[in-house]
């Protein structure tokens, strides 16, 4: 419930998961010859300002089944890869030509584009790689690793968010949901979904972990563009291409019903995991900050 | 080529590539199939079932038999390193890498469906390969498959393939590019994945740890072989074409193992490398060693 969530102290929680995982990052690019792709690589992975918000979800996902979160930080790690690899290419000018990412140059404005593609491509593996070779094998057996591998290679993939990103591009009007759902909703689902798999979730609880990580993904986004079409004039939501967003869609009203709706979803899965005590809390904490976003968060 | 006769009389190694490539085929045309959305799964096909000689599944496949496993451990792993071959292609003959608009006759991925899809599609058919080997191996312990995964990881990013084509981009244009440099290129770019190939199903196949660590230097052997011998072809051809045209290689822009040793100093090389290779091969069963025999041949002996 409500007074739960308010006495767990997500803030505290999540920021220090952040200092760790971005410890971690750090250390899993070293950088080598040939020096100027893993400065490429790092240069987005790296990047201020970055949430950490799939690794976190992963991690609490994991210790909500009891799991150590040592189990969970390798894939953590694997997420933040093969995110920061999509964003990239998702930035190309073949694609959303998008010259900034986060108030900093994109990857190939400041790499070139090649590199960028580059960068992208040795990512993706990377996140693999680290999985296999950094995973406790005594935490972790080796069927699990498997299905965390499929989970990522799923929603990265050409049905995941390499399907949100073309749906996006061809914009025809009545993909708008399935574009966002694609490209923010997958995340959260393999984040979370990971997270159990860890642990030896049963199959139930997957399919639960599944949904609720599905709704906090697209909530999260539903808000950003609620919160960035009060803050921008019409005139440059006109220059905006047409339909990416919910507002633009739908008009403010209707979004805040979709969002207040996702919310409740949400939670009503968690209500599911009753039985596992406050280690809950973290998973109510994130819907709560992708609805309200409470405080900020600083690395 | 009346050695590579002798030593392996009863195999035929044409008809034992072309039976290969048709499992090949088959299994990689069964394994992305047509789902929506529609264009990115046509753009995979595009290119990953355009033919080709399909040299690195077989690599896979030979390797598994060779340890005494069969095709149902490796195909999805022999499909994998094609799946990843191809979309190093795709990414490579974009505008923005070495723009090319013709691949094996056909145009090239972006040409037909875009630069956009072309970069998807090749992400797509990089994550489909670890998919593929993860969901689709049978008969070997998870153990085995982990790894599988991590060794075609390591192939090929940014230790792997990738640096092979970072070093190539940035090599470019430059007058000075040392032996050690070029061999750097070659050694990442062409061989990692043909040693990843091999290793993948060896480890598949349920290969001993010293039968893997052979097959790995079997197959770097021949991954720098396959490149020893392209740059001599390059320049054999040339002279063919244009008569004596002494020191043509020498003003190309490109760096060649001609270049850097000369041509009889290369084909000493290449020998080398294809004997070195070869030996890896002594400790085995003959009959079953035949095929990766055979193929270091075909490596070392080929005509185009």
């Amino acid at each position: 419930g409500n007074s739960k969530s308010t006495q767990f102290d997500l803030k505290t929680y999540w920021t220090t998961l952040m200092s760790e995982i971005n410890q971690k990052l750090d250390q899993a690019i070293s950088i080598q010859y040939p020096e100027q792709i893993y400065e490429a690589m790092r240069y987005s992975v790296l990047a201020k300002g970055t949430k950490r918000a799939p690794p976190v979800m992963c991690v609490a996902a994991c210790e909500l089944f009891g799991g150590n979160r040592l189990a969970a930080f390798p894939t953590a790690c694997a997420l933040e890869m093969v995110h920061a690899a999509s964003l990239i290419h998702d930035d190309l000018p073949c694609m959303d030509d998008a010259s900034s990412r986060r108030g900093q140059p994109s990857n190939h404005v400041v790499y070139g584009v090649d590199m960028a593609i580059l960068a992208g491509d040795a990512l993706f593996p990377l996140g693999f790689r680290h999985i296999v070779y950094n995973t406790p094998s005594d935490l972790v057996p080796e069927s699990r690793l498997l299905r965390v591998i499929v989970e990522i290679a799923r929603a990265v993939g050409s049905t995941g968010m390499a399907a949100g990103q073309f749906l996006d591009l061809e914009g025809s009007p009545n993909s708008i949901e399935f574009a966002q759902e694609k490209k923010y909703g997958e995340m959260g689902e393999c984040s979370a979904v990971c997270g159990g798999l860890l642990a030896g979730a049963e199959d139930h609880e997957i399919q639960r972990l599944r949904r609720y990580g599905r709704d906090v993904g697209v909530l999260y986004r539903v808000i950003n563009d609620i919160l960035e079409a009060r803050t921008t004039s019409k005139e440059d939501e006109n220059k905006k291409k047409k339909g990416k967003s919910y507002v633009s869609l739908y008009g403010i009203e209707k979004a805040m019903e979709v969002a207040e709706e996702l919310r409740t979803k949400a939670r009503k899965e968690l209500d599911g995991f009753e039985k596992y005590g406050e280690r809950v809390e973290p998973l109510y904490g994130f819907v709560d900050y992708a609805a309200e976003r409470g405080f900020s968060l600083e690395s | 080529q009346e050695e590579q006769n002798n030593s392996t009389p009863s195999f035929d190694f044409k008809s034992y590539m072309l039976q290969k490539a048709n499992s090949i085929n088959q299994a990689l045309e069964a394994a992305v199939s047509l789902r929506e959305p529609a264009k990115i799964h046509e753009s995979m096909r595009y290119s990953l079932l355009a033919g080709g000689k399909r040299v690195r599944p077989a690599l896979c496949l030979a390797a598994c038999e060779l340890v005494g496993g069969n095709d149902s451990m490796a195909m999805p792993a022999a499909c994998a390193v094609e799946m990843i071959h191809t979309m190093s292609l795709i990414h490579d003959d974009l505008p923005c890498m070495d723009n090319d608009d013709l691949r094996r006759g056909k145009p090239t991925n972006h040409i037909v469906f875009g630069e956009d899809v072309a970069v998807l599609a090749g992400d797509a058919l990089l994550a489909f390969a670890f998919e593929h080997i993860a969901v689709s191996t049978l008969n070997v312990s998870p153990a085995r498959i982990v790894r599988a995964v991590g060794e075609l990881a390591k192939a090929i990013g940014a230790e792997g393939l990738v640096a092979g084509q970072v070093v190539d981009i940035s090599s470019e244009g430059l007058s000075e590019v040392g032996l050690e440099k070029l061999e750097f290129i070659h050694v990442h770019k062409t061989a990692k994945l043909l040693e990843g190939a091999v290793v993948l199903g060896a480890i598949l196949g349920g290969g001993t740890d010293e039968e893997v660590e052979k097959l790995r230097k079997y197959a770097r052997g021949i991954g720098l072989l396959f490149q020893v011998v392209d740059d001599i072809l390059d320049v054999t051809k040339s002279s063919q074409e244009l008569g004596k045209t002494a020191g043509k290689d020498l003003v190309a822009d490109k760096v060649t193992y001609p270049k850097l040793l000369g041509i009889e100093k290369s084909k000493e090389f290449a020998e080398k490398l294809n004997k070195e290779a070869q030996e890896q091969l002594a400790e085995f069963d003959p009959e079953k060693a035949a095929p990766l025999i055979a193929l270091a041949n075909y490596i070392a002996y080929r005509q185009n």
